[in-house]
């Protein structure tokens, strides 16, 4: 009984310490000024911004695309069910460069959709649509998975309840479904953005140019070394957790409010 | 007011087939089945939650088979109560009203009069997180009841109640059938339940419906032992049929067919004969014709509750009996009874049935 009481937290906080201390000492070791002269490098706050507004529409569509999915999920009951929730769960399974190539060969000009948008005006292949649409494949299952989660943590019969009560499924689900189970969707798409942004193997594939900011991490780091990719790292590493900690907040602040 | 009629419908494994039910107006139906046995789904057909795979369904005469659950105007009850949790009980009882366009005072008179009616109008700015059992349970009816709905269904409304609280509610469903006159349809495993509420009840097994009849009469006349069992009956006892209707109880002798309601149809020979544990009698007056049989058996088992007495005894090799005494009935016994002791024992003729074999 102790050893379970000591064992347990020493492999929490050891796992703990495992994950913040390359973060952290990367951010303590950061000189200000160098720091401050980053910030002020267009091509940095342009590949920073980039990033961000790129992983912000993946996440869009996500929530366009994975929230009826999720749903399903959650709800029916059909045949091939666990073959379906492999393949959300497949993108995370294999490696983002070959996803990267995968894409290329179905979005790529030559290639069948990427043919199709082509001539609709839409390109993939080193344009911001093609950084949106890998990043979405590959962080496509956080959102997906959290909000299954959470739709299947709300009880089927309030929706039937709302149904007897005179509303439309569609009422039933923005009145009573969503209102119970945002937060899980929030905090997935928190999960889909993180994991957008962060996203390289999958990107540098199908959209090297413009250069997105771990891109643009790596390059530094392959042409002028640690010093020069550092950073970097560290700008996107702060602006990142800024906004996720923002986000985090207002959706616990929220739940606490109801 | 509701007809089903030959309503097939298949959920996974599960088979609902139900050939006929009928609920009259005001009726107050009982649905009695263990658990895990379809009435839920029934419930949930009946609201158009489940589209049958074959059959009708017909409320005041008019076909609503595939009529979508929002226009059915059917009030459902959960035994869980599903109260949204993020609305405040004023809103939950408004959900149905503002469904159907209702605003302003006439909508706000409508909730008021109804927590008025359940005693829950100082709830009315608080969540349903913040509520007991019991008026989660008050909430889930004005809820329901305030749409005024053409049928109540109830599914196991009380079971997650304390005793306290279900006895309440008993009686509170009953000034709500009476007051507003409604038809309900209340599924329940609870026999007291049935009893206490029911003006009809229907026994469900399975997804079929096996008896319908008052409390009273399926009580008297179970159609199965798996009824009888349900009715609370314990006594089975195998007994066979002779060519001239005489009827031969195992380890009991012979019954004179007369004293059955239905004497067993020639030419079925092997039958159960059951009666109520209460017709039972320890130490009778040996000259009592009420009884049909005296004899001896031995305890086998004596459990006591705060009203009952309930004795297992043996007779012969393979005969199982239970008798039920009221405390005071077992104090009047010369000794009180303890496992192990010979005790002469009758069975009164009131309430014997006979069974067909089978159907545990």
């Amino acid at each position: 009984m102790k050893s379970f009481r000591i064992l347990f937290p020493v492999a929490a906080i050891l796992l703990l310490l495992l994950l913040i201390l390359p973060l952290a000492n990367m951010i303590v070791s950061a000189d200000p000024a160098i720091l401050a002269s980053t910030l002020a490098d267009r091509e940095v706050t342009r590949s920073i911004l980039l990033t961000l507004r790129c992983a912000l529409r993946a996440t869009l569509a996500g929530l366009f695309l994975g929230v009826p999915l999720a749903y399903l999920l959650a709800r029916w009951e059909f045949r091939g069910k666990s073959i379906v929730q492999g393949l959300v769960d497949l993108p995370v399974m294999i490696p983002h460069t070959a996803m990267g190539v995968a894409l290329l060969m179905i979005y790529g000009r030559k290639f069948m959709l990427g043919g199709l948008f082509e001539r609709l005006g839409i390109s993939f292949v080193g344009t911001e649509a093609g950084i949106s649409l890998a990043m979405a494949y590959v962080s496509m299952p956080f959102l997906v998975n959290a909000a299954r989660d959470g739709f299947a943590g709300v009880d089927p019969r309030l929706e039937k309840v709302a149904r007897t009560l005179g509303a439309s499924p569609w009422q039933a689900f923005f009145l009573v479904t969503l209102p119970l189970c945002w937060r899980a969707i929030l905090s997935g798409a928190i999960m889909m953005w993180a994991r957008g942004i962060s996203e390289f193997g999958a990107v540098v594939v199908l959209a090297y140019h413009p250069m997105v900011a771990p891109i643009l991490i790596w390059e530094r780091f392959q042409s002028y070394g640690l010093r020069y990719a550092r950073p970097v790292a560290v700008l996107l590493i702060l602006i990142c957790l800024v906004f996720f900690a923002g986000l985090r907040w207002l959706a616990a602040r929220s739940g606490r409010e109801e | 007011m509701l007809r089903l009629e030959d309503i097939r419908l298949r959920l996974g494994r599960f088979r609902l087939a139900i050939d006929a039910l009928h609920i009259g107006p005001g009726e107050y139906r009982v649905l009695l089945g263990p658990t895990g046995t379809g009435k839920t789904v029934l419930l949930e057909t009946i609201a158009g939650l489940h589209t049958p795979d074959r059959g009708r369904i017909l409320l005041h005469g008019r076909e609503i088979t595939t009529t979508v659950p929002e226009q059915r105007n059917l009030g459902v009850v959960y035994q869980e109560y599903a109260l949204f949790p993020h609305l405040t009980v004023f809103d939950n009882i408004a959900f149905g009203l503002r469904m159907g366009g209702e605003r302003g005072r006439e909508m706000k008179k409508k909730v008021g009069a109804m927590a008025d009616f359940l005693g829950i109008s100082r709830l009315l700015a608080r969540r349903p997180g913040n509520l007991s059992g019991g008026e989660r349970q008050r909430v889930a009816l004005a809820r329901a009841l305030v749409l005024r709905p053409h049928l109540l269904l109830l599914d196991e409304p009380l079971s997650a109640l304390d005793h306290i609280t279900r006895d309440r509610l008993r009686r509170e469903l009953q000034r709500i059938h009476r007051q507003f006159g409604i038809t309900i349809l209340h599924i329940t495993h609870d026999l007291d339940e049935a009893f206490f509420l029911a003006d009809r009840m229907a026994v469900v097994r399975n997804g079929i419906l096996l008896q319908e009849g008052t409390p009273e009469a399926i009580s008297r006349q179970p159609a199965t032992r798996f009824v009888a069992g349900l009715m609370g009956l314990k006594n089975f006892i195998p007994a066979r049929v002779a060519a001239g209707g005489a009827i031969a109880v195992q380890d009991l002798g012979h019954l004179d067919p007369g004293l059955l309601a239905s004497p067993p149809p020639y030419p079925m020979e092997d039958i159960l004969l059951t009666f109520p544990s209460w017709t039972v009698e320890l130490e009778p007056d040996p000259a009592d014709h009420a009884l049909w049989w005296q004899g001896t058996a031995r305890i086998r088992d004596v459990r006591r509750n705060d009203s009952q007495v309930e004795v297992e005894l043996a007779r012969g090799r393979s005969i199982t009996l239970h008798a039920t005494l009221s405390r005071r009935e077992a104090g009047r016994l010369s000794s009180m009874p303890g496992p192990g002791r010979e005790v002469r024992i009758g069975i009164g003729r009131e309430g014997l049935h006979w069974l067909p074999p089978g159907d545990e």
